[in-house]
């Protein structure tokens, strides 16, 4: 979109006429009516199988996938669609790889100290498999350090997996660098792009990463759905995760051929109207421009920030600069929980925002912290909104003191 | 925890209507066991109370919104402290109102929402400072074959009525009066003993004329009379009753002159006096005591008690 405007972009989106102020978008994107009549398009005009018909109905809907496939593979800037697997989120993804890559006894894993429990439980669970995980400690301000990261690499690191962008404040991580210094020492790299990639660009060719999860509902896209990129050569290598309908050629009482990929991956009937809403989440996407998204938000959490910057009794979660939290306000005022701010909030104005640990327990129980509320913007949102959202817990704060 | 003790009953009863409230009975339930047991609530039910009290008061006044929010403990115990007094002094009130018609108790003037104009529990002006009452002990009255019955003289239980024929109240509760003695159907009748109120023109006399009517057993009449005419009585009047129901005036009127009947009258105030009759009507069913014209239902409560 050439001539952006929220205004104009909100047009698209239903929900927002109810006159509510979505801040909620890191947990759960809102849909526009593109996707939605795309996902009542496969009801009402081709509800077949995919795979197993051949009729017309199964034919336009293999048409349709491939289509979907092959906008998601052009969104990320794969090599080649074989390498993107439909998974059902970025929880998916991430077990797949834990569970397909064939770790062994003394392999070591590294992640970072803000990792979601998406990217911590699946590699906790190997733990019983004599798997050592090992956390590369953030800085002070909860930036990413390298220089830790350096230190825990070792002969046995068999993959670093690292959120890019923090669901708990929105910090950035330099994945480039990341997988630079991975790469020399011939070190795969997971990416969690479940926070990064509704809000910005991403080439995974230019990045050169090894693995990228993302879920689809924080894009736009439908729920349940979600994206595993992965190079075609660890794919071709790995072990299949789930097995079953689809993801073999053949099979006897003793043996099965497994699949080619994608659908070596992709056990089971799939959701379908998840992966072709998906697509049109994409296209959405692209229309909008990612370069606008990016602007949005940081000129919306410039205005949140400066106005709540220097109340009292307000704490930031993160770098006190904005630009450095993407479309973040993660915070918590003193003496009242997250909970009832949230609640509190959402009665007054009708603002939407999260609260508690994010799923990201484990760094609260550290700096033993109840949880945050969490303002997650999104291009959609307003200056207006911002302004209301300031004021508002400004209101709040300032009644506690 | 503590508006989930207040929630809980009101939820539980909602549900009987609707899913929503069965699903809040249960969160309430959930909440109040484990904070009993020492165990954090997790339906976070009790933070949702909290958030939206702060947040409806927060419109009008962020300070007191701030000052509910930090004191929500204390002034939820308050609240539920003054929660299960007025519901205590409400199921009382119920329970009188059910009973006496006056949520107040049988002998009360007080306000009752169950009966704003306070109809059922007026009593006669008449108190018992302008009697000179001052005696602290409470002698029931009983029923004696010198004062007139009304009704059948054969009945099972007797109604002693200290009743004024000059008193308004007195007179409101004749209606009341007849509708119990047909009600019962002979199994209960009716004493009037004589309460003249000092400060009521005409008491005297018109006590007397009933009790000389009572004379010439026309008692039951002449009482109806007199209180069918309460508003317009005069001391001329007392003797044209007499006349228009065939009584011997000359017999009627030396009654009077003479107040032939003037000692069993006092004698039937002090009886009054002695049971502490606050004023007129005040009737007297075995032991329990009804002061001033309440409903039917008051009335039949207690004789229904008292013919099992």
């Amino acid at each position: 979109m050439i001539f952006f405007t929220p205004e104009k972009a909100r047009k698209d989106f239903p929900i927002l006429q109810k006159g509510i102020i979505y801040f909620d978008n890191a947990c759960m994107s809102l849909k526009p009516i593109q996707v939605i009549n795309k996902i009542n398009e496969y009801y009402n005009e081709y509800p077949a199988c995919l795979g197993r018909s051949n009729h017309q109905l199964a034919r336009r809907l293999k048409e349709e996938i491939e289509t979907a496939r092959e906008i998601i593979r052009k969104f990320i800037n794969a090599k080649d669609s074989s390498e993107i697997i439909i998974t059902r989120n970025t929880t998916e993804g991430i077990n797949l790889i834990a569970n397909s890559l064939g770790l062994k006894e003394g392999n070591e894993i590294i992640i970072t100290d803000k990792e979601h429990n998406s990217n911590l439980i699946p590699w906790l669970k190997l733990k019983k498999a004599g798997i050592k995980l090992k956390i590369c400690e953030s800085n002070r301000d909860n930036t990413f350090n390298i220089e830790n990261l350096k230190k825990l690499i070792s002969q046995n690191t068999k993959l670093v997996s690292i959120v890019h962008v923090s669901n708990l404040d929105g910090v950035q991580n330099p994945i480039d660098e990341i997988i630079k210094l991975s790469h020399a020492h011939k070190i795969p790299v997971l990416i969690d792009a479940a926070q990064s990639i509704p809000h910005r660009e991403i080439d995974v060719r230019k990045l050169d990463v090894d693995f990228l999860a993302f879920s689809g509902h924080k894009m736009l896209g439908p729920t349940g759905t979600g994206i595993l990129y992965g190079k075609k050569e660890h794919l071709e290598k790995m072990e299949q995760f789930l097995v079953g309908g689809e993801t073999v050629i053949d099979s006897t009482y003793e043996s099965y051929i497994p699949e080619e990929l994608p659908a070596k991956f992709e056990a089971g009937l799939q959701d379908y109207t998840g992966i072709i809403g998906l697509g049109e989440a994409c296209k959405y996407l692209e229309s909008i421009g990612m370069k606008n998204i990016q602007n949005q938000e940081t000129k919306l959490n410039q205005i949140i920030t400066e106005g709540l910057k220097n109340e009292h009794n307000i704490q930031i979660i993160g770098p006190i600069e904005p630009e450095k939290r993407s479309g973040i306000f993660s915070f918590n005022i003193k003496g009242m929980e997250a909970h009832h701010i949230s609640l509190i909030l959402d009665k007054t104005k009708k603002i939407m925002t999260r609260s508690g640990a994010h799923c990201v327990h484990s760094w609260f129980n550290k700096h033993n912290l109840k949880g945050s509320v969490r303002a997650s913007l999104y291009f959609y949102n307003t200056e207006e909104e911002a302004k209301i959202f300031v004021e508002e817990v400004k209101k709040i704060a300032r009644m506690i003191l | 925890m503590v508006l989930c003790w207040i929630a809980l009953p009101i939820f539980a009863i909602l549900g009987i209507f609707s899913a929503r409230y069965r699903r809040l009975t249960r969160d309430s339930f959930e909440c109040l066991f484990k904070t009993m047991t020492f165990r954090k609530c997790q339906t976070g039910l009790d933070d949702k109370f909290k958030s939206d009290i702060t947040a409806t008061v927060m419109k009008f006044s962020p300070r007191t919104a701030g000052f509910v929010y930090k004191n929500y403990k204390l002034l939820s115990w308050i609240f539920l402290i003054l929660l299960v007094w007025s519901t205590y002094y409400t199921s009382i009130g119920v329970y009188n109102y059910i009973q006496y018609g006056n949520c107040n108790g049988p002998d009360s003037t007080g306000f009752c929402i169950f009966d704003p104009l306070g109809e059922n529990s007026q009593i006669s002006t008449c108190s018992t400072e302008d009697l000179g009452i001052n005696s602290t002990s409470l002698n029931h009255p009983q029923v004696e074959s010198n004062d007139p019955i009304i009704g059948n003289l054969n009945a099972e239980l007797t109604i002693i009525e200290f009743g004024c024929y000059t008193c308004p109240y007195t007179k409101k509760a004749e209606p009341v009066i007849k509708e119990v003695l047909d009600y019962y159907k002979g199994r209960v009748n009716l004493q009037f003993k004589d309460f003249p109120l000092q400060n009521h023109n005409l008491s005297y006399e018109t006590t007397l004329a009933a009790n000389c009517a009572n004379e010439q057993d026309k008692y039951e009449k002449y009482h109806n009379e007199l209180f069918k005419n309460q508003e317009v009585l005069t001391e001329q009047m007392l003797y044209n009753l007499a006349n228009s129901l065939k009584l011997d005036v000359v017999k009627f009127t030396s009654c009077i002159t003479n107040e032939t009947y003037k000692d069993e009258i006092e004698s039937d105030r002090e009886q009054g006096i002695s049971a502490l009759v606050p004023g007129t009507p005040t009737f007297f069913i075995n032991g329990n005591k009804i002061v001033g014209p309440k409903p039917f239902k008051t009335f039949k409560t207690i004789i229904d008690g008292e013919l099992k």
